[in-house]
């Protein structure tokens, strides 16, 4: 159940990655959000992307200790098995997954089922998967 | 998007929030990084407390770090001049629109006081670098920047980067750095040849844009500055920060998609002030621009790629529009009316073309039109032939350039409108105050504005009131001075403590709303007349530095035309603003303010307004007022 983003209508004000930290950290921190969006100029015009956990399960697959697996909905870190190896990071294709200054693995929780960043966005972006994006 | 009229309510994500409701924590540090590039010498230090409780941050702070020990007569564009930056209090948290930098100087332009305030993702940059302030002296050995981050603190020599405009500048910068994400405040040939109004761009459309700031980092040899940022912005509740924010996103229009400034952005006010017969048209002649239709906020939408927004904002005011080649982040309404009506032109890809290539010359579009402006109608006139006339748009790019690098016709026409009528006459159509040419609104269709002009710190700006909202557009008679004193210093005031908070014109906050927001972020307690306080005190702070040079109400007048020629069109018509009026409306304004008869702040004033005795003291000293 991966996030999906409507990029054409981003505006990248961060409120979404503002949110994810507040909530996960309890600090405003748009670097330790657990999704990034971009949204500059370049030579070429403007660029916009989005990076977030699309539930490939290869953190899953290079994981030696079994501590990340799926849950079906979202990925869920065991504390207990997790070695802080970095297996994971290494495979993850968005980039979005990492260590923090704890060696804690951070990945996207979907807050539970009720992601902060879909009711921070202003422009309705960022919907889940299942849904049909709202117009 | 949370519909409207739901209570907004933290997600089950939030349970693992922690919540401390004692916290000592505080999205303001406390910390300044201050740099002198003469000695190369970088340090951290710390700023008072105090400073913030009286000032806040952004322009207030950087007002009160400015008049610190700091001699008034300083040349602009001497190495002792200060560049200020300062963030606003509530940059870096999830408040909507709060994320904009200032930067504070002596301007070369006016030599009064000056700051002004850049939107885009720098703000707060510099916050997740570990400062509210960075305070830049002296002078560099050879050109140079300064890299701002967590880690390092660095001026490095960029001796090749000279002549380079604005948008090449950032990207090299990014290339050379190898950081996609730096954040950069770059000027352009304009800047580093000291044009009194060049600019200072970010993001390649985002401008510290009047007031000369670019010449001020020329004369210092900077030609940028580098900031990326990956600390902790904490908050003094960060539950209520989040529920209070979301409710006042939704109560205030923020996230509304039919907020107009979203919809269109600031171009959607060509038809209002086209309809209100304000529209400068010939550089201030007339009201109404008969091609109107084809540069208004439907024709720029109509060319419209993308929408940008700046950091933490649910409005989005940006347009990323493409008219054949002509590509920009733009136009705003004044770069329409002083690139469009005003030099009389009337093509929407000439517009934009303009506004791009100021922007990376780095200069200012509305002092770089008014100018032009200025340079037409002096030629129309036959008071002297500058080689250009209404409606040569190809010609305005060239005499952009040459202003920029200072050659050929360049050289007196960087000097801005009011020199050039110094030398050759027509000083009543040199439309500018204190130097500063003006915005794009008409004083004689909203008479409040042309008290907003006349009695703002750092010259002909629209920035510091806007009572054409109130008059032109709204329920207020534009065409009376009854009870405008008033009006427009409580505006002041309000916009003064607005954007020292760090938040955007565009949010329609009250000072309650303000007050709240601060005490979740910052902490303390603030009611709403202490907020309100603030902004007098900082007004009152400006215009004590520009009183120290001797500036008085001799200074606070608007160009001849205006007292001595009546609109022929719209609304104005028929509506004449004499000049005697004007004055006394001003001294009802003065009267209003607590200042003398000359408009200066009285010593009372100032002590009841809980300015610190040592600049009073200062103030008292320079000026010989007593009591």
């Amino acid at each position: 159940m991966p996030l999906r983003f409507n990029l054409a209508d981003c505006t990248g004000c961060k409120l979404c990655q503002l949110a994810c930290s507040a909530v996960h950290d309890g600090v405003f921190n748009p670097e330790k959000a657990r999704l990034k969006m971009t949204h500059e100029y370049n030579k070429d015009g403007i660029k916009i992307r989005s990076s977030s956990c699309i539930m490939c399960g290869k953190c899953e697959e290079a994981c030696p200790t079994g501590g990340i697996r799926s849950n079906g909905r979202w990925m869920v870190v065991d504390n207990d098995k997790c070695n802080a190896c970095g297996a994971c990071v290494e495979v993850c294709p968005t980039n979005i997954l990492y260590l923090d200054s704890n060696n804690n693995t951070i990945i996207c929780d979907l807050c539970g089922g009720d992601p902060e960043c879909i009711k921070w966005c202003p422009k309705d972006v960022i919907t889940l998967w299942e849904k049909e994006p709202k117009k | 998007m949370v519909p409207e009229g739901c209570n907004y309510t933290l997600g089950k994500g939030a349970e693992k929030m922690s919540v401390d409701m004692n916290s000592k924590v505080s999205s303001f540090f406390g910390k300044m990084l201050v740099v002198n590039l003469t000695t190369g010498k970088i340090e951290d230090k710390e700023l008072p407390r105090e400073w913030v409780d009286l000032y806040t941050g952004q322009k207030g702070l950087g007002s009160r770090i400015l008049m610190e020990d700091f001699d008034v007569e300083t040349d602009p564009l001497s190495p002792e001049n200060r560049v200020i930056l300062t963030t606003g209090i509530m940059t870096g948290t999830i408040v909507s629109c709060s994320a904009k930098l200032a930067m504070t100087t002596k301007s070369p332009q006016t030599g009064t006081i000056s700051d002004g305030s850049v939107g885009g993702h720098i703000g707060a940059e510099l916050k997740y670098a570990g400062y509210d302030a960075v305070m830049i002296t002296g002078k560099a050995p050879e050109l140079s920047y300064l890299h701002i981050d967590p880690d390092t603190k660095e001026i490095r020599g960029i001796p090749e980067f000279k002549g380079l405009g604005t948008f090449d500048t950032e990207d090299k910068l990014k290339e050379i750095t190898k950081d996609e994400k730096l954040k950069v405040l770059a000027i352009g040939p304009a800047g580093e040849n000291l044009v009194p109004f060049s600019c200072v761009s970010s993001e390649r459309y985002r401008q510290l844009g009047r007031g000369g700031m670019g010449a001020v980092m020329g004369s210092k040899n900077l030609k940028a500055i580098t900031i990326r940022g990956w600390l902790d912005v904490g908050v003094a509740d960060i539950k209520k920060c989040m529920e209070m924010s979301m409710a006042a996103h939704i109560e205030d229009g923020v996230i509304d998609p039919e907020n107009e400034i979203y919809t269109h952005g600031t171009s959607i006010l060509v038809n209002y002030s086209q309809e209100s017969g304000l529209l400068p048209t010939k550089n201030f002649s007339e009201g109404r621009f008969p091609e109107y239709e084809n540069i208004n906020g439907e024709a720029f939408k109509a060319v419209r790629l993308n929408k940008k927004a700046c950091f933490s904002c649910g409005i989005a005011c940006g347009n990323y529009v493409k008219d054949g080649d002509a590509v920009v982040e733009g136009p705003e309404f004044e770069t329409i009316a002083l690139c469009g009506s005003s030099i009389g032109v009337g093509s929407r890809a000439e517009i934009i073309r303009m506004n791009a290539v100021c922007d990376d010359l780095g200069i200012d579009t509305i002092s770089a039109g008014g100018t032009i402006a200025f340079m037409m109608e002096a030629t129309e006139k036959g008071l002297h032939d500058f080689g250009i006339r209404f409606g040569e748009a190809e010609k305005a790019y060239k005499y952009m350039e040459d202003i920029s690098f200072r050659r050929g016709i360049g050289e007196e026409a960087s000097k801005g409108s009011k020199w050039l009528a110094k030398k050759y006459g027509g000083e009543d159509y040199a439309i500018n105050v204190k130097g500063m040419e003006l915005p794009g609104y008409d004083p004689r269709g909203s008479w409040g504005m042309g008290m907003a002009y006349v009695s703002a710190p750092r010259g002909g700006c629209h920035m510091t009131a806007y009572p054409v909202g109130e008059e032109a557009w709204g329920t207020l008679d534009p065409f009376t001075f009854e009870g405008k004193g008033k009006l427009v210093a409580d505006m002041q005031n309000s916009q003064f403590v607005k954007f020292s908070m760090g938040v955007c014109d565009f949010w329609p906050i009250s000072d309650e709303t303000i007050g709240s927001l601060y005490e979740v972020t910052a902490g303390g307690e603030w009611p709403a007349e202490k907020v309100y306080a603030v902004g007098e005190r900082i007004f009152n702070l400006q215009r004590m530095f520009n009183v120290m040079l001797g500036f008085d109400r001799r200074e606070d007048t608007l160009p001849g035309r205006f007292y001595k020629e009546i609109l022929k069109e719209g609304p104005p018509k028929g509506h004449p603003m004499t000049k005697e009026a004007f004055d006394n409306a001003m001294s009802e304004y003065y009267s209003y303010r607590g200042w003398d008869e000359r408009g200066r702040p009285t010593l009372k004033k100032l002590k009841e307004l809980g300015i610190e005795a040592k600049l009073v003291k200062a103030y008292s000293v320079k000026t010989g007022i007593q009591v």
